[in-house]
């Protein structure tokens, strides 16, 4: 049996895991908008206090990045494929899927 | 078709394991995941349900006679659609394969709950349903042999890895929690001492301008009491002085008109 241990390849100054984008050149903006959303949803979300997310700002900067970057990278036409077949609003399940919505 | 499915628990309340799921990747036993983005992410406030779309970036050696299937690449894509439910309580993560998918297809469904017997504990269930689509029978059947044998592997990997984020995490919202605690102590302390020392200061000036006040009546008023008493006695002295020169004065003249019926024989003359 392996033992988890605690070394990680990226870690911020202030100690915090950073995990990667898959396009480099969002790294940065990702990990503020991650940083903003975790202390949110462990402070605010998880304790009933906001239901709205703050962290919106940050993550129109990070989308912008991630656009361009799934144009540039080729990825828009498998994005679109997928989320026909198990669409956002339908909880991610796919089309005639027979899993009931709970 | 083929179906994998595995239920285990965790040692950790479901609110850490929902919160450690945003912080899954990377660690060390998954290193094949590279990259996770969120690409959408809606609040809605009457169901309290945080629903999040992830692109999930993986590079995985694929078996030889595979990649001469599908070409050379070896990163491969993952959506995910991730539902947490505050009120029932589930976060339920549904992905997708986008990459091979014209060969391969894995399904993958997975539902953290809180175990009903113990809040300390969450119960993890995993489904997955992997469909292979070339044309031969046999092909298929050892695409989808493969492919199980695999999803059981990283399955488990993915298991140890997550234990070794939680247990990272756990102790940093501990001491977190801990130095907050201390800093919050720390902050009360000083409060209270700031007040203490200003109420001192503010009673010791009080009492040093009633001591200072006190002082300076009680010198005026000696002083006063002193140069009355300085004047009275001068003046009582002088006066004293001056029954003393009048008194001398008298007794001179009595004494003079004394000594000049004695010299006359005043009394010898009326003794006769």
């Amino acid at each position: 049996m392996l033992t988890p241990h605690t070394t990680y390849q990226k870690i911020d100054k202030m100690g915090n895991i950073l995990s990667a984008s898959f396009a480099p050149e969002c790294d940065e903006k990702k990990a503020t908008y991650d940083a903003c959303f975790n202390s949110w949803y462990t402070e605010k979300f998880l304790a009933g206090k906001s239901i709205t997310n703050e962290c919106e700002e940050l993550w129109h900067e990070y989308k912008e990045c991630i656009d361009i970057a799934l144009v540039k990278r080729g990825m828009v036409k498998m994005m679109e494929e997928a989320r026909e077949e198990a669409s956002f609003e339908n909880s991610g399940i796919p089309q005639n899927h027979d899993e009931a919505k709970k | 078709m083929k179906l994998y499915s595995s239920e285990h628990h965790f040692d950790y309340p479901w609110t850490t394991i929902t919160a450690a799921n945003w912080q899954k990747y990377p660690n060390e036993m998954s290193s094949h995941v590279i990259g996770v983005d969120v690409l959408r992410r809606e609040v809605y406030p009457e169901t309290k349900i945080l629903r999040t779309e992830r692109l999930i970036t993986c590079k995985q050696p694929v078996p030889k006679w595979l990649s001469m299937l599908t070409g050379g690449d070896n990163i491969s894509y993952v959506r995910e659609v991730s539902e947490v439910d505050l009120v029932n309580r589930t976060l339920t993560l549904r992905s997708n394969n986008m990459t091979m998918n014209h060969l391969l297809s894995v399904y993958e469904v997975v539902v953290y709950r809180p175990d009903p017997e113990d809040p300390n504990r969450t119960i993890f269930k995993q489904e997955a349903e992997i469909t292979a689509y070339a044309s031969f029978r046999r092909l298929c059947d050892k695409i989808e042999d493969f492919s199980v044998e695999r999803f059981g592997q990283n399955a488990l990997k993915g298991k140890i890895g997550f234990e070794g984020v939680l247990h990272y995490l756990d102790s940093e919202w501990i001491e977190n929690r801990y130095l907050k605690h201390v800093r919050k102590e720390l902050n009360v302390v000083t409060q209270e001492a700031t007040e203490i020392v200003s109420d001192v200061t503010k009673k010791t000036s009080v009492i040093l301008s009633e001591v200072n006040e006190l002082t300076s009546e009680v010198i005026s008023e000696v002083a006063g009491k002193t140069s009355g008493a300085i004047q009275e006695v001068s003046e009582k002295t002088s006066s004293v002085l001056s029954e003393v020169t009048d008194i001398t004065s008298k007794t001179n003249s009595v004494l003079y008109q004394v000594t000049r019926l004695v010299k006359g024989g005043i009394f010898r003359g009326s003794n006769d």
